[in-house]
C-alpha cells in the first residue's frame, strides 16, 4: 500500500511536470493564447463583466448587513431584490444598477430553465433566512446562546462573537457560503458556460464572422464568456491577472480558490481554472469550440472540486472541535455553519460530461437535515460520528481524501 | 534545479513516513536509533514537574496575598499583592509552552493567560455578582490579565484602586471577584500538576514512538505552535500590528500594569531556549533535547544557527523599551525588528527541525473569517 501511494506519487507528480513543461510550447493550432486575459480587437478591449462584480459587491454588503443588528427585514430583502434607484447600499453605482442578486440565485440555463419550482424553493431559503437572521437572530444580540436559545456566543481564547440561531446556526455564514453556489457556480458553471448559452440563437455564426453585439466591441458568445469569469474573478484587483491577488478580492469563489491553492494538496488549482478560462476565450476567438467546451469542462470539474474540499474541510474541523476536551462550541457552529453553507451550494456543482451536480438538491436536503435535525437543539446535538460520515460520503464523489481537505 | 530538489524532497519524505508505520509506540527508539524515551524522561521529571511545581507555588503565595489583601484592602497590601501576582507571572512563562495531557484536555493556557481581557464583561461580571468562569466564552475574562486590570487598570493611583474595592457598596463584588479569579488559576494548575505527578507522568514517557500521537510529536508540535503563536504573534507580532500593519498599543500582555511586558516576554524567551537545550528547571544541567537529537542527527549546524538566533532575538530585544506599549507609540521599528528575528527562527525550527526529526506539522493557521 505504502509502495503503491509512493509510486502513485512519484507519477503525479512526474505527470504534473511534463504538463507544466509541455503547456508552454503545447500551443493549440489556430488558436493564440495570450498570458493574461486580455483580449482585443481594433485595439480594444472586448472584455466585459461588470454585471459580475456589481452583483459580487451587492452580495458583500448584503452579506455585511447580516451583523447590523439595527437593520429591518425590509432592508434586507431590499438588499437582495434590489430595484434599480433605490438606495438599497452604501455604494451609489451600485444604488443606481439595474442589477440584483435575487434574479440570478438559483436561475441558470442547464439546471433551473425548466426547474422553476426548485429555483423558487431556493429562491425562498434566501428570505426565509434574512427573516429569521432578523426575527430570531437580532432581537437576542445581547443574550448568551445556549442549547435552544438564540444568542451571542464568543469563541475560545477571547475569540470572536458568533450570533447564531436557537439551533446554533449562523444564518450570515449560510447565506454567504451557499451563495457561492447558488448565484456564483450555478451562474458560470450552469448558465454561462453551457453551450446552450453560448451558442444560443446565432450566437456560433456571429461568432465565426466576428460580427459584435450591437454598440459593443465584443461577439455575443465571447461576453457570455466573460460573464462566468466575472463571477470567479470580477473583484480582482488586476482582472486580466487575478492569481496575483486570488483570494483577496472577495469573500465568495474568490477567496476560496485562494484557500485551495494555499494548501499544499491542491496547489495549482488557481492556475488550473485560470488557463481554462484563458484559453476558452482565446478558442472562442480562434473559432475553435471543441478546444471551448473542453476548458468549460475543467472549469466546471476544478470548481465544483473547490466546494467539496470546503465542505468537508468545515465538517472536519467541527469535529475535530467537537471532540476536544473543552468545546469551543462558538468555533465549531461557526465551521458547521459555514459547511452548512458549502453542503448546500453542492447542488449547484456541476459532474464534467453530464448536466448533473455531484450531489441533487434532495441529497443536499438530507445533509441538512442530518445535520440540524439532531433531533433537538441542532448543532448543539450533532455527534463527531455523523459529521465524519457525511465527510467520506461528499469526499467519496470527487478526486482528493478527507485528509487532503481537511488540513 | 528546483524542480529536482523537489523530487528528493518528495521522496525523502515518502521514504520516512514509510518507515515510521512500523514503529508505532514502540521501544523508545526512532529509525536513527535515538532514544526519545530518555528525551521525554527529561522533559517530564527536570522540566514539567519542577516547573508546574513552582508555578503552583507561586499561585498559592498569590491566593495568600490576595486573602491578606482583601481582608485588609490598603495600598501595602496592594503592593505585595502585585509582587506575588508579578512572580507568578513569571513562573507561567516558564510552561506556558507545555500545552499536552491534562492542560490541553482543560484548554489551560486559554484559562490562564488570555489578553487583552473585555473590560466591559468583566465589569458585568462584578457588578451582577454571577458569573461561570468555566465557560470557553469566558476565557478574556480571567487569569493573569484580569488580575492585571484589577490591581492596574481599575484607578490610575494605588488610592484610586484600594478605594475601588473598598467601596461601600460594590467594593465588596470586586473582592470576590478577585478572590475568584485566583482560585480558580490556583485550582486548574493543582488539576495540571497532580496528573503529572500522578499516572500521566508514566504514559507521556512510555509514549515514545513516532506516530503523529506520540508524546515526542506533540511535544514538537505544541512547542512550534506556542512560538508561533503565542511569543512570537501574541507578544511582539500583534501589538506590532505585524498582521495587519495597524500596531495595536493594547494588545501588550500585562498592558495595565504597563511596565511589565518585556519581562514577560524575556522569560518566555529564555524559557523557550532553555527548552530547546534540555536545561533543567532551576539548575544549570542539560539533559537530552532537541539541541542533543539533532546533534544525534549530525545537525550540530542547524542546532548551532537554532541557538545562535535565539541569542540574536534577545541582544536584540534588550533595546525595547520595558513598556511594549510605549515600545509601538514611539518606535515600532524595534518591534518590528524584534519580531523579523523571532519569525527567522520559525523557519529554522518549523521547516529544518521538523524535517530532521522527521515530524509532520499538526496544525494548520486558523481560517481567520
Amino acid at each position: 500500500m505504502k509502495f503503491n501511494s509512493i509510486a502513485k506519487g512519484a507519477f503525479v507528480l512526474g505527470a504534473t511536470l511534463l504538463l507544466s513543461c509541455s503547456s508552454d510550447d503545447d500551443t493549440t493550432p489556430g488558436i493564440v493564447e495570450p498570458a493574461t486575459y486580455n483580449f482585443t480587437r481594433n485595439n480594444e478591449s472586448t472584455v466585459s463583466f461588470s454585471g459580475q462584480t456589481t452583483r459580487i459587491l451587492m452580495a458583500e454588503e448584503l452579506a455585511a448587513a447580516f451583523l447590523d443588528p439595527t437593520a429591518t427585514e425590509a432592508e434586507l430583502d431590499a438588499m437582495f431584490a434590489h430595484q434599480q434607484g433605490d438606495n438599497d447600499f452604501s455604494d451609489a453605482d451600485l444604488n443606481a444598477s439595474d442589477k440584483n442578486i435575487l434574479s440570478k440565485t438559483a436561475a441558470s440555463r442547464d439546471f433551473f430553465f425548466a426547474n422553476t419550482v426548485a429555483s423558487a424553493d431556493i429562491k425562498a431559503d434566501y428570505q426565509l433566512w434574512i427573516a429569521n437572521q432578523v426575527s430570531e437572530v437580532f432581537p437576542n444580540w445581547n443574550t448568551d446562546a445556549t442549547a435552544g436559545q438564540a444568542g451571542a456566543i464568543q469563541e475560545a481564547g477571547g475569540g470572536p462573537v458568533r450570533y447564531v440561531n436557537a439551533e446554533g446556526v449562523e444564518y450570515n455564514q449560510l447565506f454567504t457560503k451557499s451563495l457561492i453556489g447558488a448565484l456564483m457556480l450555478d451562474q458560470a458553471l450552469n448558465n454561462y458556460l453551457s453551450s446552450a448559452v453560448l451558442d444560443e440563437a446565432d450566437n456560433i455564426e456571429n461568432n465565426n464572422n466576428g460580427i459584435t453585439a450591437e454598440g459593443r466591441n465584443y461577439t455575443t458568445m465571447e461576453h457570455k464568456w466573460d460573464e462566468a469569469y466575472g463571477y470567479f474573478y470580477g473583484t480582482a484587483a488586476d482582472p486580466a491577472n487575478p492569481n496575483a491577488t486570488i483570494g483577496q478580492d472577495d469573500g465568495f469563489m474568490n477567496k476560496y480558490i485562494g484557500r485551495a491553492e494555499n494548501d499544499s494538496d491542491f496547489a495549482g488549482i488557481a492556475a488550473d481554472i485560470f488557463n481554462a478560462f484563458k484559453l476558452g476565450r482565446a478558442a472562442i476567438v480562434a473559432k475553435d469550440y471543441t478546444v471551448r467546451d473542453a476548458q468549460a469542462e475543467i472549469i466546471r470539474e476544478k470548481a465544483s472540486e473547490i466546494i467539496g474540499i470546503r465542505a468537508v474541510y468545515y465538517l472536519q474541523q467541527g469535529k475535530l472541535g467537537l471532540e476536544a476536551g473543552v468545546v469551543d462550541y462558538a468555533s465549531v457552529f461557526h465551521d458547521l455553519s459555514e459547511g452548512l453553507g458549502f453542503i448546500y451550494a453542492l447542488q449547484f456543482t456541476r459532474r464534467p460530461g453530464t448536466t448533473q451536480p455531484y450531489f441533487t438538491k434532495t441529497e443536499v436536503e438530507d445533509f441538512i437535515t442530518t445535520l440540524v435535525d439532531t433531533p433537538q437543539n441542532g448543532f448543539w446535538n450533532v455527534t463527531p460520528a455523523t459529521l465524519q460520515t457525511m465527510s467520506e460520503t461528499i469526499a467519496a464523489e470527487f478526486n482528493f481524501t478527507i485528509e487532503e481537505a481537511a488540513n | 534545479m528546483k524542480r529536482l530538489s523537489f523530487v528528493g524532497i518528495l521522496f525523502i519524505t515518502l521514504l520516512l513516513s514509510c518507515s515510521t508505520e512500523d514503529d508505532v509506540n514502540g521501544g523508545g527508539g526512532d529509525q536513527s536509533g535515538f532514544d526519545r524515551k530518555v528525551l521525554l524522561e527529561n522533559v517530564a521529571d527536570n522540566i514539567a514537574i519542577p516547573a508546574y511545581e513552582n508555578l503552583a507555588a507561586r499561585l498559592n503565595s498569590l491566593q495568600s496575598s490576595t486573602t491578606a489583601f482583601t481582608t485588609t484592602v490598603s495600598v501595602e497590601n496592594l503592593t505585595s499583592l502585585r509582587t506575588s501576582w508579578k512572580q507568578a507571572y513569571v513562573s507561567w512563562q516558564a510552561i506556558s509552552f507545555l500545552e499536552i495531557g491534562k492542560a490541553e484536555e482543560i484548554s489551560f493556557r486559554n484559562f490562564m493567560n488570555v489578553y487583552p481581557v473585555t473590560v466591559a464583561d468583566i465589569e458585568a461580571n462584578i457588578s451582577s455578582g454571577s458569573y461561570d468562569l468555566s465557560l470557553v466564552s469566558k476565557q478574556d475574562e480571567q487569569g493573569f490579565a484580569a488580575i492585571d486590570y484589577l490591581l492596574n487598570g481599575i484607578g490610575t493611583t494605588d488610592e484610586e484602586v484600594v478605594a475601588v474595592f473598598n467601596e461601600p457598596t460594590t467594593g465588596a463584588n470586586y473582592r470576590q471577584y478577585l478572590t475568584d479569579v485566583v482560585a480558580r488559576m490556583v485550582q486548574l494548575t493543582d488539576v495540571v500538576v497532580s496528573d503529572w505527578k500522578g499516572a500521566y507522568r508514566d504514559n507521556f514517557v512510555n509514549n515514545s514512538g513516532s506516530s503523529a500521537t506520540s508524546s515526542f510529536d506533540k511535544l514538537v508540535n505544541d512547542y512550534l505552535f506556542h512560538y508561533e503563536k503565542h511569543l512570537r504573534a501574541g507578544k511582539i507580532g500583534i501589538p506590532a500590528g505585524a498582521f495587519n500593519n495597524v500596531p495595536l498599543e493594547d494588545r501588550v500582555e500585562a498592558y495595565y500594569d504597563g511596565e511589565f511586558s518585556k519581562t514577560l516576554f524575556l522569560a518566555n524567551l529564555n524559557a523557550m531556549q532553555d527548552f530547546f537545550n534540555g536545561k533543567h528547571f532551576d539548575a544549570a544541567t542539560n539533559g537530552e533535547s532537541f539541541k542533543t537529537y539533532l546533534e544525534y542527527l549530525n545537525r550540530n549546524d542547524l542546532s548551532t544557527l537554532i541557538n545562535d538566533q535565539f541569542d540574536i532575538i534577545r541582544l536584540e530585544s534588550a533595546e525595547l523599551d520595558d513598556n511594549f506599549s510605549a515600545q509601538v507609540r514611539t518606535n515600532n521599528t524595534l518591534m518590528l525588528q524584534t519580531f523579523d528575528n523571532l519569525q527567522a527562527n520559525v523557519v529554522l525550527l518549523k521547516v529544518d527541525m521538523l524535517s530532521a526529526f522527521s515530524v509532520s506539522v499538526d496544525f494548520i493557521d486558523a481560517d481567520g473569517d
